[in-house]
Order: structure tokens, then sequence, then C-alpha cells
């Protein structure tokens, strides 16, 4: 079952869910609207094991993003819940505009909790404002016992590139 | 929970789900198939910039279809009205769309419970693609919520077409207010 705007704001106030900074006007019917984080990694090249990112502050007239390439950001919110899976993904109003927030993981664990990482990709030349809001999460009720998050990502407040695989002979495929 | 097909049709004939027009041998297992408009939207722009109104132009896809290439862009829209005030939909490909490289949504399968329209499809193709007026493109799954229902009333309610984005209309009030 997906929670209604009204049980987000109610899970808010009694610590089952974190959103953090939480504003009224953000709640929808059934998701959150997320901001923006002001700090984006624009690719720069691939040295042939990973990619290198650069980090920049989003200017407040404003970046413009290319299409083909792909940038990391965060959401400006500490997102997180200690009982409901989550569901982060983009809004219909930047859907219709082409972009992408996120690279087919719109999954988020129970009970991790952190500025998310967003992998962007813009269908078209598209200018983003630092904390404009972007995107939606929704909050979803679990079946069965809840195993406390072990990955690497879930508490990370920075926008992170992947981990995997660094190295061939470091890859572990049990770590999570 | 997710609703069967079984579920839907009832659903449907009690009022609950509205999807109309509504053809029984277009329910599957577990959601209800949508077909491609006539009509699409590309914008004309350069850059986009959500703060204020794109420009962009109306086509109507010819009977012989009309051709996307790898990276084109632009927005379709269901033929049929969907919405329900009691579920929540969510828009997704049809596994035949996607093997052809489609996306129809672009990460904003979500639609809020009380919203009611034909939807916009995000078209975003991957490799070269011909699209029909008619085709069955996308499908629509609806779950079950849990807490107090508050109806949508937002910018994109009772929709009849492709809806561009409305950002600017936001701006004024939310979209870059500081907290």
């Amino acid at each position: 079952m997906i929670l209604t705007g009204s049980k987000i704001k109610e899970e808010v106030k009694k610590g089952d869910i974190t959103i953090d900074p939480f504003s009224l006007e953000q709640i929808n019917p059934n998701s959150y609207n997320y901001r923006l984080g002001s700090v984006l990694k624009v690719f720069d090249k691939f040295d042939g094991t990973k990619s290198i990112f650069r980090e920049i502050e989003i200017p407040k007239e404003g970046y413009i993003l290319e299409p083909g390439k792909m940038y990391l950001a965060t959401t400006k919110e500490v997102i997180g819940s200690s009982r409901y899976a989550m569901s982060l993904i983009g809004r219909s109003s930047m859907g219709r505009y082409g972009l992408f927030l996120q690279c087919s993981a719109n999954l988020g664990h129970t009970t991790s909790k952190h500025r998310w990482t967003l992998e962007i990709v813009a269908a078209m030349p598209i200018r983003l404002y630092p904390e404009m809001i972007i995107g939606q999460v929704s909050f979803w009720k679990n079946y069965g016992s809840i195993e406390k998050y072990s990955g690497r990502y879930g508490f990370l407040n920075h926008s992170q590139e992947s981990f995997v695989p660094d190295k061939q002979e470091n890859y572990d495929p049990d770590r999570k | 929970m997710i609703l069967t097909g079984n579920k839907i049709i009832e659903e449907v004939e009690s009022s609950k789900i509205e999807i109309a027009p509504f053809d029984k041998n277009r329910i599957t297992t577990n959601s209800y198939d949508l077909s491609l408009g006539e009509t699409i939207i590309r914008y004309k722009t350069e850059i986009i910039d959500p703060k204020v109104e794109t420009p962009y132009e109306e086509i109507k896809i010819p009977s012989d279809g009309m051709v996307l290439n790898p990276g084109d862009f632009v927005l379709g829209h269901s033929n049929e009205r969907i919405g329900s005030d009691f579920y929540v939909p969510m828009i997704h490909g049809k596994s035949g769309t996607a093997r052809m490289g489609l996306f129809v949504h672009v990460t904003a399968d979500l639609i809020d419970i009380g919203s009611h329209g034909v939807t916009t499809f995000q078209l975003y193709a991957t490799l070269p693609v011909r699209l029909y007026p008619g085709i069955l493109i996308a499908q629509v799954s609806f779950w079950v919520p849990f807490g107090d229902i508050v109806l949508y009333k937002g910018k994109y309610q009772n929709s009849t077409g492709p809806r561009p984005s409305m950002t600017y209309k936001d701006f004024k009030y939310d979209i870059f207010k500081k907290d």
C-alpha cells in the first residue's frame, strides 16, 4: 500500500518518516515533492575503469544540462524511514521536459536515511536552478519483518559516484 | 497492494476507477492497456527554462506513422481518460514498447489520487521507432492507498490532450522558494 499525503504528514510528526527540511506545501495526494540540492557533479571523463566527475555549485542564475551526459546531484532534504520503503522518482512537470531524475533505481530501502543521490539525464538542454522542486518520493507499507539496511550508500549525504566495481579483485558480490 | 485485472473491471463498473473508453479486452492480469492518441507536442526552443513558458508546436501523427529518432523527445497522450478517487494509478510502458527502446514516461510514473484526464506520455526514443495513432503503447496499474485521502486539484486536471510542463506557474509561489 502506498501512503497518502495525509499519512506521510502523520508519520513525519511521529518520527517514522524523516523529511528534513519539511514543508506542508510540498505534500502531494500520495507523495512528497523534494528539492534539488545546490551541488552538481558534472561528468568529465572515463578513466578506463570509472567515470570522473567534477563538482560545481549550481549558480543562482541556473546551470544548463546537456543531453547525452549524466549528472549526479542530491536531494536538498534528508529523506528516510524506519518503517516504510520508498520510491524516489521525478515529477510529471519535469518529466514533461524530458528530465530523468534517476536511472531505473527508484527503490529506497527501509531504514536508510540520507540526502539521496540523483542520477540526472536530460533529453533536451534544460536550465536547472538550485533548490528548485524537482522530483517526488512516495512511501510504501512493508509486508514482512524489517532487516536493517546494511548497504554502502544509504547514509551518505553527498552525491556519491558508484563504488562498483572499482577493481575486479576488490569486487565482492555479497557486499550490498 | 496492486489491483488485479478482475478488480480493475469491478471498480470501473462501480465507478471507483475511471477508464473511458473502456474495453474489457484491454485488461491484463494487473493493468489496463492504453493507446496512443494522434496529437504530439514538440518543444520549439533551444534550451528549456522551467521559469518561463516554453514554446511548442502540436503535430498530428499521420495514419502512416511518424518516426522518432534516437534522442528525440516529444509529448504524446492516451486516448483514454483515466483516474480514480480511491486508488493510485501508475503508468508503465508495455514490454513491447520498451523492447523498441521507447520510454513512455521520464521518471514520472506516479499519478495523484483524484487526478482525472487523458495522461501525457513523455516519449523518449533510444532507437528509431515509428509511432502510429491508436497503438497500444502503455499500461496503467492501480494501487491501494494507506491513510486519509485528499484528492488532487492540480494544474493538469481534466487534460484532454498532451499537456506541456507548466512549471512557470509554480514559480510564482513555490518552486524556488527558500525555506
